[in-house]
């Protein structure tokens, strides 16, 4: 037993030496994952602003310029510019200058003044859905506030005294996540997939190179076991996941704020079980791969697309075809997204997240010894 | 350049890609995952979300209200809880994403002309779902409110706005449209500097590339024919991608295949120059493919293909303008979608040229260099 340990320390050294003696895959896997959380952080939201707005003013009275300035004041759409005539706005359309276009159509301000029905109507640009949807919503909420101000303002300027019209206002509130700032929901998912994408990468070569070195027959000639040539492999890469870890959660609290609500030892626990899920992952694609380019490409494909579309990181997978539902189940990110999110936010704990926790102990079982039995095969 | 040498290394390049069994099917496969995964998965339009409704009103405008949700196909109401209490396990579970509260006396604070809250909450822990959820309630609140509004000024005989708020070339929303499109150039993109960046590594590690240069080929030959076949393969790629929005999403082509095929064609030039300037300052495979997802990670971020611009913040912006599929991502939408042509584009292509004769004119140029050395 000693003695295998000294083995597998043996290989963990090995490997370490080699990551060590790299510099530019120290700088790949410990400064980069940082930099990918930044940029994500900043730059992924669902919450649209400014959206590029052209007007089209065909009344031209006070009552059309004060209806369009509503839109300027909004902070939604961006005014950019008017246009003169309808073809004006299809040309801002075709050039994607404009997703928005209100135009205001003749008589709109002798209608208000004379107590009839004045119209406008909102272009929305649909080929860039989220803005549109958005738009929409906005375009509508907004229409509904300047109807009943132009009714208020008419019923002041008769003498009919204040208005008295019910409305209803929506009062929202997100829950878990009171300012709804998507930074909070994203980064915990952010952190998994970044590791993800780490681990899979490293490992994923890393058999392939000692094969196409010919150091694999090398090691083979030691009295290495199969099992300790995996686990001696798995250790530094490990380490450095652990380490990755720590770094993004640090930032994460440092310098957005997120809050740490539930049990950091689920989280530990949980993140500990996904790395030995992700480097196994890795070492299966080691073992099958006949070159460092499928190798590598394979491990764009596993670490990649599953970790950013299956794991609900940022996409919903409730109205997703039940097949690709059971393949989310599939890859350990689904799992580790709500027991990240579930500490993160919700402030979860053992009672709750116990079957993730569960299911990654699985995963990390069987891939673990996928990996050891396909390599086996490899090598016989 | 000799056709006959420039063929062979071609064809070297090619029996060199089928000896490996497991590259082949996997660049198919590649295309076809991406698809079927950015079609359903980022494309997939937040509809039918499990609503619970607190109706504390229980009167005719409580019950037109919760029609107003119910017939709008974005909220299927699946629970009544009686109060707030009981709804919190329910959103704890995750079966219920938004809940409406409609306060008692609703109703008679309506016909008095005061201004009544209506609650509706969203489950913020999934940030797409609240957004769109939260929109959709605001928007059937306000088209409620515009009723209400209507019959009032009609009855006093006073003004109203009729706003017709119409969604222009793709009136139904579906994400998937705009995916698509976007898809077609991202695939093209990453299919080119992944393979084709590990190809030209390899060469070097290995040291065949020596061998290469005694023979008699020139650089010339030996740059195109390693290049060409990767082109190819990116060019099927694409056209695989183009068929199953098509067909399999029904995605809608609106414009000229040309205006399609120049934007396509600019933008493989420029990613076969960042395929070869990653592998340019990669000496072996495995820093050739951190380099592509270095690369990479920014270019799906910033583009605007799954995130709208619109949603970044100011600092980020111009950032933005300096990842060429940006701009392919706009001539691209606006072919299929709109309808645009490249004269309406031109600002694009512009861009795209400026990219296309910058990055990969500095690619070969270096290229060269480094094979004379």
């Amino acid at each position: 037993m000693r003695a295998a340990m000294a083995r597998v320390l043996a290989i963990a050294r090995k490997e370490f030496i080699h990551i060590i003696r790299d510099w530019r895959m120290i700088v790949a896997v410990l400064v980069l994952p940082l930099a990918q959380l930044l940029l994500f952080a900043y730059a992924i939201s669902f919450d649209v602003r400014n959206v590029p707005t052209v007007t089209l003013d065909m009344d031209k009275t006070t009552a059309s310029r004060a209806y369009l300035d509503a839109y300027s004041k909004s902070g939604f759409f961006q005014v950019q510019g008017s246009v003169g005539d309808l073809a004006g706005i299809d040309d801002a359309f075709n050039r994607s200058q404009a997703r928005v276009a209100i135009v205001v159509q003749r008589g709109y301000g002798d209608a208000l003044a004379a107590g009839r029905t004045g119209s406008v109507s909102v272009l929305v640009d649909g080929s860039e859905p989220n803005s549109a949807q958005l738009g929409q919503t906005y375009a509508v909420a907004l229409n509904q506030a300047l109807g009943r101000q132009a009714l208020a303002t008419w019923a002041d300027s008769r003498g009919m005294g204040s208005l008295h019209v019910g409305t209803l206002e929506p009062r929202i509130q997100a829950w878990y996540n009171p300012e709804r700032k998507s930074a909070d929901f994203l980064i915990p998912g952010l952190m998994i997939v970044i590791i993800m994408i780490v681990t899979v990468q490293q490992t994923a070569v890393t058999l392939v190179k000692e094969r196409e070195n010919g150091t694999l027959e090398q090691l083979l000639e030691s009295p290495l076991t199969h099992s300790e040539l995996i686990v001696g492999k798995i250790l530094p890469w490990a380490a450095l996941g652990v380490l990755d870890t720590v770094t993004i959660t640090a930032v994460a609290m440092g310098v957005f704020g997120i809050p740490l609500r539930g049990d950091v030892l689920v989280l530990a626990v949980g993140i500990g079980l996904f790395i030995v899920c992700a480097l196994s992952l890795g070492l299966v694609i080691s073992a099958v791969a006949p070159s460092l380019e499928s190798a590598n490409i394979s491990a764009l494909l596993i670490s990649f697309l599953p970790g950013f579309m299956l794991s609900g990181m940022a996409f919903p997978l409730e109205s997703i075809p039940p097949i690709l539902q059971f393949v989310s189940y599939l890859f350990p990110a689904r799992y580790m997204v709500d027991i990240a999110r579930g500490v993160f936010l919700k402030g979860a704990s053992w009672d709750i997240l116990l079957p993730q926790v569960l299911a990654l102990t699985v995963y990390a079982l069987v891939a673990l010894g996928v990996a050891t039995v396909l390599n086996r095969r490899q090598r016989a | 350049m000799n056709l006959r040498r420039l063929r062979l290394v071609m064809w070297k390049e090619l029996l060199q890609l089928r000896r490996d069994r497991l590259l082949l099917p996997l660049i198919f496969m590649m295309p076809i995952m991406y698809v079927i995964m950015f079609g359903y998965v980022v494309g997939s339009d937040v509809r039918n979300l499990p609503t619970a409704v607190i109706d504390n009103d229980q009167t005719a405008v409580s019950r037109q209200l919760v029609d107003a949700f119910s017939s709008s196909g974005y909220f299927v109401i699946s629970a009544r809880p009686s109060s707030e209490a009981s709804l919190q396990p329910l959103v704890d579970a995750g079966q219920v994403k938004v809940a409406i509260v409609i306060e008692s006396g609703t109703e008679a604070s309506l016909a008095r002309g005061e201004t009544v809250p209506l609650g509706i909450i969203v489950d913020g822990s999934d940030s797409k779902t609240a957004s769109v959820a939260s929109g959709y309630a605001a928007e059937i609140v306000a088209a409620f409110d515009q009723k209400l509004l209507a019959s009032a000024g009609h009855a006093m005989g006073g003004p109203t706005i009729d706003a017709r708020v119409r969604v222009m070339f793709n009136p139904s929303l579906k994400s998937v449209n705009a995916m698509v499109p976007g898809l077609v150039a991202s695939i093209l993109m990453m299919s080119i500097m992944v393979i084709m960046s590990q190809a030209v590594v390899r060469e070097r590690a290995r040291g065949t590339l020596e061998q290469m240069m005694v023979t008699p080929i020139t650089r010339a030959e030996y740059l195109t024919g390693k290049v060409l076949p990767y082109a190819l393969i990116a060019t099927v790629q694409t056209v695989f991608v183009v068929l199953i929005g098509l067909y399999w999403f029904n995605v809608p082509f609106n414009g000229s295949v040309w205006t399609v095929a120049l934007g396509l064609v600019l933008f493989t030039f420029t990613s076969i120059g960042m395929g070869l300037l990653i592998s340019l300052v990669s000496r072996t495979q495995q820093q050739a493919q951190q380099t592509v997802m270095f690369v990479l990670i920014p270019t799906m971020v910033l583009s605007g293909f799954i995130f709208p611009i619109e949603s970044m913040p100011a600092a980020i912006v111009p950032l933005t303008y300096l990842i060429p599929l940006r701009y392919a991502l706009v001539v691209l939408r606006g072919a299929f979608l709109k309808g645009s042509g490249i004269l309406d584009m031109w600002v694009q292509f512009a861009a795209m040229v400026a990219f296309a004769v910058g990055i990969f004119g500095l690619a070969v140029s270096r290229f060269q260099k480094r094979l004379a050395e």
